[in-house]
């Protein structure tokens, strides 16, 4: 809804607009021609509108990419033939995209039109990722310009800013967001959409384009000592890095370097403690303005750098204050002492303003308005929720399976089992009930994760892995566990989508069934594992009508299992079973109910199987009619047939 | 900063449809002339995790997450979700307290015992009310319309019309659904 309305927006026009949409909004009102991305929380939304809005934005080229490093290239490329490009992913999408990155970074296309703008959407508090990584330290590494808005508001301007500056300097720029920003909504004034235009005639010469040393050793002077050096001047005369408050001062001789949505908390913390104190906001925050920071510095005995996460702005201003011979005391995260008793605040876990006006105290000595430690200190016992699975979603009925074939199989074969997990809603399985997971690291590393303890030990290592996490990064593993002939069992559990993050679109996804489906092709999954040489086997569920599915199941499990101890071999076993949220946006499956007469409440189901819409009710099996979404798996699993589709006439 | 603006603090579970509870109620706001911020604290929420979300509204932008002991109103669509949030409830017990009665229990825990509920909410605040929801989403047989009910009934509180929040509503639905929330949302309005 808010997504089609962006491209209606008369200048001046105010909306109420997620932060990541804001974004999109402020690439199409700087003539955006290309983007593409992965999808990854909180970054997707971007990815999405973009989507949505493609063809009739006139953009030249959209897609989601298979990962963030290919995602990265096409959008590269693009830029160095005359593109307005951009290219969308998370922080931990950033490691990905990186080692093309580098190159990227130096380039320098001698097209006129050529902007390049990098989006990075950190997760501080990890509430999506496996991870909690400040992506900032990237910006010293690549040598890059970049931007960080603290709303929606300056997720549309500062996008624009980035594009101009990226196409004046022909640097790549980094529009970098928090989830608070990203995931923020609120009013947004929005200016005037820019149609795309590209040229047919353009400049791709090899010296400014190609990474080697015969190039890239003069490009890089160029891009230290005169793009950036350009940069350096644009971030000091720029009024995203500016003194609110100037005009202000407190007894304790304090004033606040701070950036992002942190500057907001900082507002709210000194209203708190009712202290006032200027505050100087970095939205340009590489490079970072060494003369403003200065000046600033000079005017206080003592300064606060508030920012998530890592010490970066307070490290350079450290740092910046050590050069320049400035005696300002700098509070903030201590960053060369390790050690919380000297810190104001935190390395880990996600800001908020109760923790700036702690922190606060502790500078300052002072008293909070309210009470903020006692409050602090007040906790109720609460009820606690665990992420679960969908009811329905084929991982549950795949971690039922595989519980029972795993067990079968240490007990006829007296090894350890181990196992390696990925990253997508089978990573549920991790936990309790399951708890299916030994290794774990990030995108793609379950295959050579198994292979790792393979190699060294005689028990069994299954690796747990999505179809759409294989065809980001699995892939290379895989090969890797076939050519050394890993005796390990790889689970690619094909639910046809990339669901963690909102079912989109991945290359092995049916095309008939997204939008911008048409213009696609479908991989074969199948085809591509058997081109490799490995023993594949693939197991389809019926959905809602399959009684031998789960025996099925169980019993491929159990004899790939059985081939790896026995044979030492690699076995591929492919699950398909598409994820049922997304089924069911085009069918409609029954909803199961319980016959009282004929359940003897045995409690399989609800003991057994951990459907969300099972449990027990007056000491009978129960189904939820509003959670069923009518897999029909409990329907095969109860002994007594007492599970039933249909219409419950109670 | 704090002082000019109002906070509402709003909890449940995922999958509830908070987001759009929060675009709708500050679409409606945005509307009338207000400077509104909304976010969300969420995991894995919309596999049936907690979700925290946070609106604000005033003359300006306010900070996504306001500070603890500082909420107006503080709203549980399910009602035992109300003890992640009370932090938020102001010492001197003036926060509204808004909580739905939809219960949902958990496989593992025992859900809490409507008097030390009760007893919980009653130290926080000298302004609870407990909204009947669950007749109501009988009567549609919708567990989803908990929010738009609740979106009724808060309107009381806050300087919005029925016309107000049914011209939001009529953007953010369309057919059979549109026509069901606006019933649920004079429901809520309607509630004593």
């Amino acid at each position: 809804m808010e997504r089609s309305k962006i491209l209606q927006g008369q200048f001046g026009e105010e909306f109420f607009l997620l932060g990541n949409v804001a974004v999109t909004r402020g690439a199409l009102e700087s003539g955006i021609n290309v983007y593409t991305y992965y999808p990854g929380t909180p970054s997707s939304e971007v990815g999405e509108t973009f989507t949505e809005l493609f063809k009739d934005a006139g953009l030249n080229w959209v897609e989601s990419s298979v990962n963030e490093k290919v995602a990265i290239e096409v959008a590269g490329a693009a830029y160095s033939r005359g593109a307005k490009a951009m290219v969308g992913m998370k922080n931990v999408g950033l490691n990905v995209a990186s080692d093309a990155f580098f190159a990227l970074a130096t380039t320098r296309p001698k097209n006129e039109n050529s902007a390049m703008v990098v989006l990075v959407a950190d997760d501080p508090q990890q509430y999506s990722s496996a991870v909690e990584m400040d992506s900032r330290y990237y910006l010293k590494l690549l040598k890059v310009p970049a931007l960080e808005p603290s709303n929606p508001q300056e997720c549309l301007e500062y996008t624009k800013l980035a594009f101009e500056i990226s196409r004046e300097l022909k640097i790549p720029v980094i529009i970098r967001l928090v989830t608070m920003v990203a995931h923020a909504r609120s009013n947004v004034k929005v200016g005037k959409l820019v149609p795309p235009k590209l040229n047919e005639n353009f400049d791709l010469s090899p010296e400014v384009n190609v990474a080697s040393r015969l190039y890239f050793l003069d490009l890089k002077q160029d891009q230290i000592y005169n793009r950036m050096n350009r940069a350096l001047s644009k971030s000091e005369n720029s009024s995203l890095n500016k003194i609110e408050y100037k005009n202000v001062s407190n007894e304790f001789d304090l004033g606040i370097i701070t950036s992002g949505v942190s500057y907001t908390y900082v507002l709210e913390a000194l209203e708190s403690l009712n202290i006032k104190a200027p505050v100087l906001k970095l939205g340009f925050i590489n490079p970072l303005p060494e003369r403003k920071i200065v000046t600033f510095l000079k005017q206080f005995k003592q300064v606060f750098v508030v920012e998530e996460n890592d010490a970066y702005i307070e490290t350079e201003v450290l740092a910046i204050a050590q050069k320049n011979g400035v005696q300002t005391k700098i509070h903030g995260k201590d960053p060369f002492s390790y050690s919380k008793e000297s810190s104001a605040l935190n390395f880990v876990g996600e800001l908020n303003p109760t923790k700036v006006a702690l922190a606060l105290t502790k500078i300052t000595n002072l008293t909070p308005i309210t009470n903020l430690r006692q409050i602090n200190g007040k906790r109720y016992e609460t009820v606690r929720r665990r992420p679960i699975l969908c009811p329905g979603c084929p991982y549950g009925t795949i971690g039922y399976a595989l519980r029972k074939a795993v067990k079968k199989l240490k007990l006829d074969f007296a090894k350890e089992i181990y196992f390696y997990q990925d990253i997508g809603c089978y990573t549920l399985l991790s936990f309790s009930p399951y708890s299916f997971a030994n290794v774990k690291y990030c995108m793609g590393s379950s295959i050579a994760l198994a292979q790792g303890v393979a190699h060294t030990d005689d028990s069994l290592n299954i690796a747990i892995i999505g179809d759409g996490t294989f065809f980001h990064s699995g892939i290379p593993a895989l090969i890797n566990g076939v050519y050394n002939k890993a005796p390990i069992l790889v689970l690619i559990l094909d639910n046809g989508w990339i669901g963690m993050t909102g079912q989109q679109p991945h290359p092995g996804s049916d095309n008939r069934y997204y939008q911008e489906g048409s213009n696609k092709k479908k991989v074969d999954l199948g085809r591509l594992l058997q081109g490799t040489g490995a023993n594949v086997s693939i197991i389809k569920h019926q959905k809602g009508n399959d009684e031998n599915y789960l025996h099925n199941l169980e019993e491929i499990l159990y004899e790939k299992g059985q081939s790896v101890l026995e044979k030492n071999d690699m076995q591929v076993i492919v699950i398909e079973d598409e994820c049922i949220q997304k089924y069911n946006q085009r069918n409609t499956l029954e909803v199961r109910y319980v016959d009282e007469e004929l359940c003897t409440n045995c409690g399989l189901c609800y003991n057994q199987f951990y459907c969300p819409a099972l449990t027990k009710k007056n000491d009978i099996a129960h189904i939820n009619s509003n959670e069923c979404l009518g897999c029909g798996i409990c329907e095969y699993l109860c002994p007594n047939d007492a599970i039933l589709g249909g219409n419950n006439n109670e | 900063m704090n002082s000019n603006n109002y906070t509402i603090v709003i909890t449940g579970l995922g999958g509830q449809g908070l987001i759009r509870f929060l675009q709708i109620l500050g679409n409606s706001l945005m509307q009338k002339g207000y400077k509104v911020i909304t976010s969300e604290k969420h995991g894995l929420s919309q596999r049936g995790g907690k979700v925290i979300c946070f609106l604000r509204f005033g003359e300006k932008i306010a900070a996504p997450i306001p500070i603890i002991g500082s909420a107006d109103m503080i709203i549980s669509t399910e009602k035992a979700s109300i003890l992640d949030v009370l932090e938020f409830a102001k010492p001197d017990r003036s926060s509204k307290l808004i909580v739905a009665t939809y219960q949902k229990e958990t496989r593992t825990r025992e859900y809490p015992l409507e008097e030390d509920l009760s007893i919980v909410l009653n130290e926080n605040s000298d302004n609870v009310y407990t909204v009947p929801v669950m007749p109501i989403v009988d009567k549609f047989k919708n567990i989803k319309m908990i929010n738009t009910i609740i979106l009724g009934y808060i309107a009381r509180f806050l300087p919005l019309t029925e016309e107000d929040l049914l011209a939001s509503i009529n953007q953010h639905f369309k057919g059979p659904i549109l026509d069901l929330n606006r019933k649920a949302l004079l429901e809520g309005i309607a509630l004593n």
